[in-house]
């Protein structure tokens, strides 16, 4: 996870969309959509569905892959002009994986810039804090062992 | 064995439904909010036998049946069925696994420490009683976050690749296969005998009371191996997709998963002696199943008891399969059972005139 005050690379972002607020990412979306609207050119919703991820998992003892299940996700591919913007989160609100799509489709033409990166340094914040507080905890269950 | 159809009982069982769902009182979102809210280790266990990570779906199919973890289950995987795959996700890595508890019985010292977590493994096992008498608990951390200087790392190697680089492991080569070849259960028959990867998916994918009493049976005396926990995890794996277009890789949020590795004392070449090894993991937070999966995974293939036959396992722990199989016996079989008393009365009518004709053998004499 990279700083807060650092810039984001496209897989970064991707990511902190992905774990971020629904509502902060649906209410981002429709702030771009306003601007997308003032540009003119059409923007195109290609998909929008719900499916599965088969999530693959390698055995620690032959280095075998096997599927250990699968995962219900919300897709969303979206057109302006020359680019497209994808999210897919976890779960069914295919909402906010269009939100995440739109967001992405911002992350890469560099629309709303300043609004777009403020909403990733949130989003990273919220994160670090989130992971922060829990592993704190998880290592106060750390096991200090000692041999008689 | 002949095949009638059958009409009638068509309003009885617009009843029976009915009824079911009188009793088990109005669904609504209340009750689907406090189950993933409150029962996250139930929920774990249904998307862990349903072979799918959906805790909301997973609380409305829990809140539907009433609890009936069967149906549960069973509502999940025809929920699945109606989805298209959409892609295979980047292989889940041991090491990459963000861990929140992580325990061997093996060895103390372990590469990264070990971390209880979240457990009440060393808690009394007392019912809360204050709770009944309207004083709730509280759940409030001892850890003083904001002051926490170091927290804990977030991932950690594999027990069995610190074995491996001590030379107790014979050296393996990972599997290249991409995701889309690995084969999958959910699309090709389980075939004897049986591969590594179905094995594995299988038990990932088994009945936790099923997997427990044949993992139980063979770890207590029926099998051939006495187990040792290597380690035991409990963590969340990212989901990592790959944009469309750009190609970039990304992580689409956490799973929780499980996973464990048990650990034999001696094998191979009395000369080179190695450890073996067996693993299992699982969706979802289920210590029980992967602990005992595991010990299937290593005991299956060697000769002896059924709980160490891969057909035996495999077979009897899968859960829409067994309990379907099980509760399909209450249905109608009255055709089958008419012709077997059919043959009986046949039965009894032959005797009863073998007696007639012995009887009048015997007057005539």
């Amino acid at each position: 996870m990279k700083d807060a005050s650092e810039g984001f690379d496209q897989s970064t972002a991707l990511g902190l969309t992905a774990t971020a607020s629904p509502d902060a990412v649906k209410a981002l979306a429709e702030t771009l959509l306003t601007a997308l609207e003032d540009s003119g050119t059409p923007l195109t919703v290609v998909e929008n569905r719900t499916g599965l991820v088969m999530l693959p998992y390698r055995d620690t003892v032959h280095g075998s892959l096997f599927h250990v299940g699968e995962a219900l996700i919300a897709e969303a591919r979206v057109r302006h002009g020359s680019l497209e913007g994808y999210g897919a989160c976890l779960g069914r609100d295919l909402e906010f994986a269009l939100g995440m799509a739109i967001v992405d489709l911002a992350f890469q033409s560099g629309l709303l810039r300043d609004q777009v990166q403020a909403f990733l340094e949130a989003a990273a914040a919220d994160d670090a804090a989130r992971q922060g507080a829990l592993f704190a905890q998880v290592e106060a269950t750390r096991v200090q062992m000692e041999t008689f | 064995m002949a095949y009638v159809a059958a009409r009638g009982g068509e309003a009885a069982i617009l009843e029976a439904e009915r009824l079911y769902k009188v009793m088990l009182g109005p669904l609504g979102m209340a009750q689907v909010r406090m189950l993933t809210d409150h029962l996250p280790y139930l929920l774990d266990r249904v998307m862990g036998e349903a072979s799918l990570y959906a805790p909301e779906l997973a609380a409305l199919a829990v809140a539907q049946t009433g609890g009936d973890l069967y149906e549960a289950v069973l509502l999940l995987r025809a929920y699945r069925s109606t989805q298209p795959r959409l892609a295979y996700a980047a292989p889940i890595e041991q090491d990459a696994i963000t861990t929140v508890r992580r325990v061997s019985a093996a060895f103390k010292d372990i590469p990264g420490g070990q971390v209880l977590g979240p457990t009440l493994d060393y808690s009394h096992r007392m019912l809360e009683m204050n709770v009944l008498r309207g004083q709730p608990t509280t759940t409030n951390s001892s850890v003083d976050v904001s002051s926490t200087v170091s927290s804990s790392p977030t991932v950690f190697p594999a027990l069995a690749a610190w074995q491996r680089q001590a030379g107790l492991l014979p050296e393996i080569t990972a599997d290249t296969t991409t995701p889309d070849e690995i084969p999958d259960v959910t699309r090709e028959p389980l075939l004897f005998p049986v591969s590594r990867s179905h094995k594995l998916q299988s038990l990932a994918r088994g009945d936790t009371g099923g997997i427990l009493a044949l993992g139980y049976a063979n770890m207590r005396g029926y099998g051939a191996v006495h187990p040792t926990i290597n380690e035991v995890r409990l963590g969340y794996a990212d989901v990592i997709l790959t944009h469309p277009v750009t190609g970039v890789h990304f992580s689409a949020g956490q799973v929780r998963v499980s996973s464990a590795e048990i650990v034999t004392n001696f094998a191979g070449d009395p000369h080179d002696p190695r450890l073996e090894l067996g693993f299992s993991a699982t969706l979802g937070w289920n210590e029980v199943k992967v602990i005992a999966a595991s010990m299937l995974d290593l005991s299956m293939g060697k000769a002896g008891h059924a709980s160490q036959t891969p057909e035996f396992v495999l077979y009897h722990t899968e859960p829409v399969e067994s309990s379907g199989f099980c509760i399909h016996f209450k249905l109608p079989h009255y055709v089958t059972f008419q012709s077997s008393l059919e043959a009986m009365r046949g039965v009894k009518q032959l005797e009863r005139a073998d007696d007639l004709l012995e009887m009048a053998e015997k007057v005539d004499a």
